[in-house]
This record gives structure tokens, sequence and C-alpha cells, in this order.
């Protein structure tokens, strides 16, 4: 084995590590900071075809209410489950569609234990029952977090559960909700493909 | 030919004494901030979920903190610089992932599709970011103690000890969002099944191999300095990007669809998506472990004195396996305090061996460790540490664990998999 001489001593990343931790910081602001900054600059919303039915997955589809924007960031469709977040101005109204082998009582119970289980976050009210157009049976209720309120619904279908949130401030979902009263009842299973 | 291991200095410089150690320690104590106030979160809401993931998941490590540890026997890395590694993974990659890999994904459906984020959106954007993330702490490693990397090897052991500080913070987290998911409150059932999936039956398949990986080609990058600063940057990136493809492969879409469900298509998913990087990743493991052994071993080998090593000795000392033989082989002969002492010889021998690799230290005070743990063992009546004939109890103990091993998976299979 040779000697190690003073230029390799010296080579990198030796003494110039101050400024090489330097670098190093600015690769993680750029991963932690950069990326969603970037992720912010790029318009997240698309428009939805009107009066279209619209897959959020698992063979469920939709009809979005009518000006609804499709956003990206919550959209994910698949064969096995998949999501769908729809803004209509500053009111998001997200489907979601995931395997569940409970009965619609669990389904419900469940979505209102994850929806307490966000910090300050309330149900409120009493739990009615939602059918949709196509059959299929639900539960709705309410919930409230500060000054934004919201609404729920959840179904079961063939060994799937579709869970529909929607939130907003109240004069919002007041504007809102009826259309979108009238799109969760376009929900349908249409089986997987 | 080049040496696989360049000798550190006799005594490094204080951390502390580096300026790039205090922009470490700053960006480690933000890191401990961020998961701080994650974990605080998770045991507001979930907190005997959050403690079992954390006792479960910390188990979990201690195997592979095992493993890492006796593959880095011979040269053995500082505890300081082991636990830094460990906290960069834990702390600082996790910390920047979770933002960095939410945005990429965001991106991928942005300038690509939704259906292509959900299907891809996960193999892509998470190695993508975790992987650059976990490499900058074998860099940072490399920075505030350089003497400290001297093999190949050294860059494996850091390397594997990232991935496994962000394995188990990552498992962690994934365990508390089940629990989120199952919607029933305060359980254990979510966090056992994670643990079940994540860190039994993909637990190989991690982080800790994909940071050894990337590890290994930061040290190629600082060690072997007769090739040239292009080769070397050539070598260390194709390590990332292996380490990044292994990851890819491994959370793709590929398998998931067309083999059905049950014990034997999960099993599929393993062996096609993760048998070839894992085959792959422990031979150059081996490789880097063999060739730095080979280069101690003939330090020793020079010596020439059966006090300090013998010829059957040199034969163990450059093999794991034949280590813990030679120990099993004193226990069996003389009891505890034999594979005691022949533990403490191995390590100073080992000692012995960096130090003699050192052209300007002194020799002197190793060479009487050695000594003194020689006449223990003479003492003990079992004078040379080597392997003895293999009892047939150790096979026996071999093969019922293989065979418990395998049932277990099976089981394991056979639950997730619906089978």
């Amino acid at each position: 084995m040779g000697r190690v001489t003073r230029s390799q001593g010296t080579d990198l990343p030796g003494t110039i590590g101050l400024p090489l931790a330097l670098v190093l910081v600015l690769i993680l602001a750029g991963l932690a900071f950069g990326l969603p900054r970037l992720d912010r600059a790029v318009p997240a919303e698309r428009p939805v075809a009107a009066g279209e039915p619209y897959e959020v997955g698992a063979g469920v589809t939709i009809v979005p209410p009518p000006r609804a924007t499709l956003d990206l960031t919550g959209t994910r469709p698949g064969q096995e489950q998949g999501s769908a977040l729809f803004r209509l101005g500053p009111v998001q109204y997200a489907i979601a569609v995931q395997p569940f082998d409970g009965d619609l009582t669990a389904a419900a119970v469940r979505l209102r234990q994850r929806i307490t289980g966000r910090s300050g976050y309330q149900v409120t009210g009493t739990q009615l029952a939602v059918s949709t157009a196509s059959g299929l049976a639900g539960i709705q209720g309410g919930y409230t977090a500060g000054d934004r309120g919201g609404r729920y619904a959840v179904f079961v279908a063939h060994g799937f559960t579709i869970e529909v949130t929607v939130t907003g401030a109240d004069l919002d979902l007041g504007r809102t909700l009826p259309a979108i009263d009238a799109s969760i009842r376009t929900l349908r299973f249409e089986g997987r493909r | 030919m080049s040496s696989p291991v360049r000798p550190g200095a006799v005594r490094a410089a204080a951390l502390t004494r580096q300026p790039a150690f205090w922009v470490v320690a700053t960006l480690l104590a933000a890191g401990a901030v961020r998961i701080s106030q994650i974990t605080g979160r998770f045991l507001d809401v979930y907190p005997v979920a959050t403690v079992t993931a954390i006792l479960l998941f910390a188990l979990l490590a201690v195997p592979f903190w095992l493993f890492v540890s006796e593959l880095d026997f011979l040269e053995r890395e500082p505890p300081s610089l082991r636990v830094l590694a460990f906290a960069w993974g834990g702390l600082v990659a996790t910390t920047v992932s979770i933002p960095g890999s939410t945005a990429l994904e965001n991106l991928i459906a942005k300038l690509g599709s939704p259906g292509l984020a959900a299907n891809w959106g996960s193999a892509l954007a998470g190695p993508t970011v975790e992987e650059i993330a976990k490499t900058l702490g074998v860099v940072a490693i490399v920075l505030i103690a350089r003497a400290q990397v001297n093999s190949v090897l050294d860059g494996v052991v850091y390397g594997a000890l990232v991935g496994l500080g962000f394995q188990i913070v990552e498992d962690v987290v994934f365990a508390i969002g089940a629990v989120a998911m199952a919607g029933q409150g305060d359980q254990v059932q979510p966090v056992v099944t994670t643990f079940l999936v994540r860190g039994f039956l993909a637990g190989i398949w991690s982080h800790t191999l994909f940071g050894a990986l990337a590890g290994a080609g930061i040290g190629y990058l600082v060690v072997k300095l007769d090739r040239t600063r292009g080769h070397r940057f050539a070598m260390a990136g194709l390590a990332l990007i292996g380490a990044w493809a292994s990851h890819v492969l491994w959370n793709s879409p590929l398998f998931r669809d067309g083999l059905g469900d049950g014990a034997l298509a999960l099993l599929a998913v393993l062996v096609f998506k993760g048998l070839p990087p894992l085959l792959l990743i422990l031979f150059l493991v081996r490789r880097a472990h063999d060739q730095e052994a080979a280069y101690y071993v003939a330090k020793l080998a020079t010596l020439r004195d059966p006090e300090l090593i013998t010829a059957a000795e040199l034969r163990v000392l450059g093999s794991g396996s034949r280590r813990a033989a030679a120990r099993r082989h004193a226990a069996a002969h003389v009891g505890r305090r034999g594979r005691t002492a022949v533990r403490r010889l191995q390590r100073a021998q080992a000692r012995l061996a960096v130090e003699l690799s050192r052209a300007s230290a002194s020799t002197s005070a190793p060479c009487a460790e050695v000594r003194e743990h020689r006449a223990a063992l003479v003492e003990l009546g079992h004078p040379e540490a080597v392997e003895g004939t293999r009892s047939w109890r150790h096979t026996a103990s071999t093969v019922g664990t293989t065979a418990v091993a395998i049932a277990v998976l099976w089981v394991a299979l056979s639950a997730l998999g619906g089978g």
C-alpha cells in the first residue's frame, strides 16, 4: 500500500468541509422547501366535464357539481381504491373509495372517528339516512372545526366504503351544499373494469 | 492494484472543532424538533398505539444494528458517528422527505396525470427524495470525520445506519397512519399489521439495504484516491442510482396485479421485486467486507508472532461466521467465560490490525492488550481462538431456526395475502 500524499489528503471533500456542508444544506432546503414551493407554483386545478360521470376509483363514479374543478393534489384514481378532490371556490368536496369488510354502521363510526381524531374537529347534530339515484344506501352527518363547517356521508357497496367529506366556511357551504347534495346522489358503483 | 483501505489519522480531530460539525448539528436539531412535534401529535391522539409502534420498531432495529456491528467488527466506527448516522436518517432525512416526497408526487399528478401519480407516484417520488436525503447523511459524516471513512465498507456501515434510522421513524409514521385510517381509536392492531408487513415481510428490502449501497458509493469516492475524480464521482453516482432503482422497483406497481391474491402471489412479489436487488447489494457488501478483512488480516500476518495471532486465528478473524464459530467453540469447551475471552481477544487483534495499518502509530499498547487476553485464554485452558468441529447441536439449532422462520413467514404471508 502506498503512502497518502498531501494532495490526496486534501482531496475532496477534506479541507473545504464548511462550504460543502453549506451546499449540503442547500440541497436539503431544495428538497424540503424548494419542491413544495414548485408544487404550489404549478396550478393544481383542472376543469371537469360538466354533467359527465367522473371515475373516482375501484369502479365508483360521480357526476361533479356544475363549475367544480378537480384538484390534482387530492385525486388518485386506482383499481383497488381511489380518491377525487373537487373544489367549488373555497369549498372542498372529497370522495375516497377503499376496500372495506364491515357494514354501514361500522363505516360511519370509522369515518366519524377519523374526523374527530383531527385537532379541533367535532361531529355535530344527528346522522341521517341518505341514498343515491343508483340505490346506494348511506349515512350522512355534519361536523365543525372552528369557523369552518363540514358535511360527511358514507356508503358501503360490494366490499368498498365510499366516504364523502365536504369542508368550507359556513357561508360558502350554505351556497354550495344543494349542488353537492345533488352530486352525491349521482354516486354509482359500476364494478371494477 | 489499489488498497481497499486508506488508513485514517491516529487521532481524528475533535468533531466540535470542525465548522461543518455545527452545520450538521443544527440540521440534526431542526430535524429533532420536527420529529418531536409529529410524535407529540401522535402521542396526543393515539398514545397506546404510538408507544407500541415505537417499541416494536425499536426492537426491529436491534437485529439490523447487530448485523451492521458484525460487518464493522475489524475497524469499528466510533459510537458517536454511528449514532450520528442513525440520527441523520431518523431526524433529518425523514423531516426533509415528508414534504419533499408529497410535493414531488403532486408534481407528477400535475405534469403527468392523477392516474400516473396513483400508480407510480410513490415509486418515483419517495425514492428520489429519500435516497438523496439519506446519502447526504454519509456525505455529512465524511465532511466532519473524513479520517473515519477509510474503506468502502465504512461507507456501507454509515449508509446502512442512516437507512436504519430512516426506516424506524418512517415505519412508526406509517403505523400511526394505519391507526388513523382504521378509524377505531387508539388501537394497536393496525400497528401490529404494519409491523408484520413493513417490519417482518418487507423489512429486508428496506432503507437499510438501499442506504448501504449508496453509502458504498460515497466510501468509494473518498477512499479510492488512485482513481480519477471523474471515475470516483461516476461510481458514487452509479451506487446512488442503484439504490434509487432498487427502491423504485420495490415501490413500483409491477406484479401488483395479475398474480392474484394469496400467499403465493405475495411470495412471488417478494421474490421478483425484492430478491434481485437484495442479492446484488449483499454480494457487493460481502465483497467490500472481504476486501477490508483481507487487508487487515494481511497486516496481522506480518507479525509472525503466535502469541499475538496464530495462523488458524488469521483465517478465523477475517470472517464473521468463523469468528462466531470460534466463540461458540470456546463456550462449548470452557463455558461462557471462554466465549467472552475469545471475543475480547478478537477485538484486541482487530484493534492491533488497525494500528498496524497506521504507519505512524505505536503498536505497543494494542500488542500488550492482545497478550493480556491471550494469557486469559491460556489460563482457561483454551489457548487458541479457533473454530471447532461443527456440533450436532449447532446443526440442529440452525435447521430448527430455519424451519421456524419459514413457518412464521408462511403464516404471515397467508394471513396478509388472504390465502
